[in-house]
């Protein structure tokens, strides 16, 4: 039998209806493809089709504030031990965004939406008030990075940030979640600026290659500076937005068991991409460790790309300042989208971004609110910007506990994931992963609240 | 869109009417349960140090 009518079965087993809807009607064309190109052995082409959401929720995840996490690291303690622990960190990333394609694939339905139908309401509530209030504040923070970014080339707030919203904005026209996806993994090509960036900084190759093989030069003192900045490499990369994002994207792309293994493949091709991106930042921010620059009063992007004008080039610092706007504008794009699954899964409305606008009011109403808010914050002179970007540390963080136990829950749930349930060796893996994550993510939390707690 | 598209090609739990049908409740263990509870201490300990975090560096800023 082929795969094509593998995908087909008896539709008189199906309640009749009238009228196929708009979502489903563009899923099956999609889905169509899909059973094509794997009848006929292309494998390139599958993988083409299929990958999307993990290269999305991997690269949005390199947002503004994460790469300044990155330049500020290698502006501190250079190339040596970071760049490893980089690697380190997309692979637990990968393991837990892994679990989620599983649940997409085996329920067909979001995260959010998981969590309220099988938990309850009071861990659906909180799950979904969390996410939308921590997004919306980390909104603001990609906003402020396209603004910096922004100024750096000498673009008025409003002119950059206007243009931010309008990309968002613009994104959501397509009404098809297709055309949408495969707009931002151009756009998050943009991601990669930061590699030449990093060649303007002529990397020592050798000391690279030492670096990635035995974790060093360790930092001379290894205080609470250097704990705060191994927390926010973690911070930076496993966030609860991803899990939500991606196991929605999953379902909205129509992904299926069979696709497992290219959802896999496209998750793994993410957190690759995306720590080559991370590592690259570290590289081209290095040269102001080499000049003992001091970067501790440096607030964005923008700051990092002047002081390196002098030292990789204005050609270098501008691939930077560029790389710093692309960040900010697929975050934006990507986080908007995770607040809508989010906020429309729980509230039982419509989620799809194949919705056209009216079947779709709450789901495109969500985005594009949370997108003029953060946007019109920014702007709004003497705004709490600095606070704001605390805050949206100390949610992400400490936040990040229950969303990886709930998680970590629901990929143990036979009955809704009968064989792609964890195994063992997943939950060993996975179990570790979490309480680490967890573990660490309340502790910057915490060190973010009271930041004398460790010493200097 | 392709309005002769093939609507057998979606599995069954995939028609949007099909996911908005809920899933029943789980049957939680015993030990679920405690992970809960404690989940929910975490919270309402970690939920005030937000508000204390905003607060403290609206103060701050």
């Amino acid at each position: 039998m082929s795969d094509v009518s593998l995908l087909r079965h008896d539709d008189a087993a199906r309640a009749p209806a009238p009228e196929p809807e708009r979502e489903d009607r563009l899923r099956a064309a999609d889905r169509l493809r899909v059973a094509k190109a794997r009848a006929s052995g292309g494998r390139a082409r599958l993988l083409w089709l299929l990958c999307g959401p993990g290269l999305l929720v991997m690269l949005g995840e390199n947002d503004g504030p994460s790469m300044v996490s990155y330049a500020t690291t290698g502006a501190t303690y250079g190339v040596g031990f970071f760049a490893p622990f980089i690697l380190l960190t997309f692979a637990m990333a990968f393991v837990v965004q892994e679990m989620t394609v599983r649940l997409g694939v085996a329920t067909h339905r979001g995260h959010a939406q998981l969590i309220f139908q099988r938990f309850g309401p009071f861990w659906g509530y909180f799950a979904m008030a969390d996410l939308v209030i921590g997004n919306l504040l980390t909104l603001v923070t990609e906003f402020i990075a396209i603004q910096a970014g922004g100024l750096y080339f000498g673009c008025p707030p409003w002119a950059s940030v206007g243009m931010g919203a309008l990309v968002v904005f613009a994104s959501l026209a397509f009404r098809r979640y297709a055309a949408w996806e495969r707009a931002l993994m151009a756009l998050a090509l943009g991601n990669l600026l930061f590699v030449p960036a990093a060649l303007f900084a002529h990397p020592d190759g050798a000391a690279l290659a030492r670096a990635l093989a035995t974790w060093g030069p360790l930092p001379p003192t290894m205080g609470g500076a250097f704990l705060t900045l191994v927390l926010a490499n973690v911070g930076a990369t496993v966030t609860p937005w991803m899990v939500f994002f991606q196991q929605s994207a999953v379902v909205d792309k129509g992904l299926t068991r069979a696709d497992l293994p290219q959802g896999r493949l496209d998750t793994a091709l993410g957190a690759i991409v995306a720590a080559i991106a991370a590592i690259a930042t570290l590289v081209a921010a290095s040269p102001l460790f080499s000049a003992h620059a001091d970067v501790s009063q440096f607030a964005s992007g923008a700051d990092f790309a002047t002081a390196l004008q002098p030292l990789i080039g204005k050609a270098g610092a501008s691939l930077f300042a560029l790389g710093i706007v692309e960040a900010g504008l697929l975050a934006a794009m990507t986080i908007a989208a995770s607040s809508s699954y989010a906020f429309a899964e729980v509230a039982s409305a419509r989620h799809s971004l194949n919705l056209d606008f009216r079947s779709g009011k709450l789901f495109f109403a969500v985005a594009i609110m949370s997108t003029l808010i953060a946007g019109g914050v920014v702007l709004i002179p003497g705004a709490p910007l600095l606070a704001m970007t605390l805050t949206v540390n100390v949610i992400a963080t400490l936040l990040m506990a229950p969303a990886l136990l709930l998680l970590l829950l629901l990929a143990n749930d036979r009955e809704i994931m009968g064989g792609l349930a964890n195994s063992r060796l997943d939950n060993l893996a996975g179990g570790v992963i979490v309480i680490a994550i967890s573990v660490i993510g309340a502790l910057y939390g915490v060190i973010t609240v009271f930041p004398d707690w460790l010493g200097k | 869109m392709d309005p002769t598209a093939d609507l057998s090609a979606l599995e069954p739990g995939q028609l949007s009417a099909d996911t908005r049908k809920p899933l029943p409740r789980r049957k939680l263990s015993r030990g679920v349960v405690a992970l809960l509870v404690l989940l929910r201490i975490y919270v309402l300990i970690a939920v005030p140090l937000v508000v204390y975090a905003f607060v403290h560096a609206l103060g701050g800023s």
